[in-house]
């Protein structure tokens, strides 16, 4: 086992008073909050700054802290309590509740009793639910209208009271149709199993949360219930007007390109996007005009025999 | 087959983050989120999403030792933010499909 030093996590003096603990905390803190810094490595930093604290903050806890480390030994095994060294307090090592995202060297000597950040005193309680699990699960357009059984790998920490390993498990869910895009679905039981202590206590598994990401789709976009479909067209189509087989999300379908229409423009399909609860989602057809790639002698002729023709400016705007 | 839900009674989420009935109070109380259904606090139902954003509301106020109007400030811009960033990779996607 590793001896930490608190003191060295929170860059504070061995004789720091409460305050000096409290303020070099809390700007760690703010300095490495994963929710606060996205970097590679913030989120361990702030497990140690966190686990520090919660030793150096508890006078009963820092004294004993003190002891060790002054009496303490390392050797080649790594760190050893002073012999016939035992903790007053009533966190006394093999008490129930130590803490999976703390180190070994806190679970052995320091875990148990009153824990973490609550900030009200609390009853032992009568339950002991392991801990809870997030999980992003990517799902396809076409599965989210239809709805689809998801074959689920993941990992789950299981503390042995010393350590934390991380266990293979594979899950079936059913994904329920009309899903969408950020959408959260708990799956019960399927987290963790509970750290709790026996003794007549209920243990519980902690649940898994699936946060549910819709992959891009190669031909739609979904805003809201809609459904956003890029058509691109020739020129002379968009000037002229044609009948088109587009695709929709249950096959084609035939759609008018008015006469001149102009690229950006949108045309609506009832009833071809997303179904809600209570109402169907339209398809919006997004018209885009391609200028053909190369130019052939005759298209080129033909194209300067319109602009003579054709006296339209689009940049009428500009002269003002 | 495995049973899911798509919302969560107070009790449950008290249970599930390790977290206290006046710490969840607190959240709505500061609008960070609203329940789903239930008048009284025993009652309170909540989606995932709120759920989710009660379960960080808290280990924000208690881990960076923040008061609940920071709290609520810091939560309200995480959701912008969130939501600005699917927002922006949307329209990504939907601007290089016009390009």
């Amino acid at each position: 086992m590793e001896f930490k030093d608190y003191y060295q996590i929170l860059d504070v003096d061995e004789n720091a008073d409460l305050k000096e603990i409290k303020k070099a905390y809390r700007r760690l803190a703010l300095k490495f909050h994963p929710d606060m810094n996205p970097d590679e490595g913030a989120e361990e930093k702030f497990k140690q700054v966190a686990e520090a604290y919660e030793v150096l903050k508890d006078d009963t806890k820092r004294a004993e802290y003190d002891e060790m480390k002054r009496y303490g030994s390392s050797s080649t095994k790594g760190f050893e309590a002073p012999p016939g060294w035992q903790t007053s307090g009533d966190f006394g090592a093999g008490n129930s509740g130590s803490s999976a995202d703390f180190s070994e060297f806190f679970n052995s000597f320091f875990a148990g009793g009153k824990q973490g950040f609550r900030q009200t005193e609390q009853q032992e309680p009568d339950l002991f639910k392991g801990q809870d699990l997030d999980m992003e699960v990517p799902v396809f357009l076409e599965e989210s209208v239809s709805g689809v059984t998801k074959h689920l790998e993941y990992q789950v920490p299981v503390f042995d009271g010393r350590q934390t390993q991380q266990i293979k498990k594979s899950l079936k869910v059913k994904i329920p149709q009309g899903i969408s895009d950020g959408e959260r679905i708990r799956v019960k039981g399927q987290g963790a199993p509970s750290q709790g202590a026996a003794g007549g206590k209920k243990i519980l598994n902690g649940d898994l949360f699936l946060h549910i990401r819709l992959v891009p789709h190669p031909l739609f976009d979904v805003q809201g219930i809609n459904i956003l479909l890029t058509v691109p067209l020739t020129p002379w189509e968009a000037a002229l007007g044609t009948k088109l087989e587009v695709p929709t999300l249950d096959g084609k379908i035939n759609l008018n390109i008015p006469a001149n229409s102009h690229s950006g423009k949108k045309l609506r399909i009832k009833g071809k996007g997303l179904k809600s609860k209570t109402i169907q989602g339209d398809l919006l057809a997004i018209l885009k005009i391609d200028i053909p790639p190369s130019t052939t002698n005759e298209t080129k002729r033909l194209w300067e025999q319109l602009a003579e023709v054709e006296q339209y400016n689009p940049r009428t705007d500009w002269s003002n | 087959m495995t049973n899911i839900t798509l919302s969560m009674h107070l009790d449950e989420l008290c249970l599930s983050a390790d977290i206290s009935q006046e710490a969840i109070n607190a959240v709505v109380e500061y609008g960070i989120v609203t329940p789903l259904e239930g008048d009284t606090l025993s009652e309170w139902v909540f989606d995932l999403e709120s759920a989710h954003w009660i379960k960080k509301a808290i280990k924000l106020n208690q881990e960076l030792q923040i008061d609940w109007v920071a709290t609520a400030m810091v939560i309200n811009l995480m959701r912008q933010k969130q939501q600005l960033k699917t927002e922006n990779n949307q329209l990504k996607i939907r601007l290089s499909r016009l390009l």
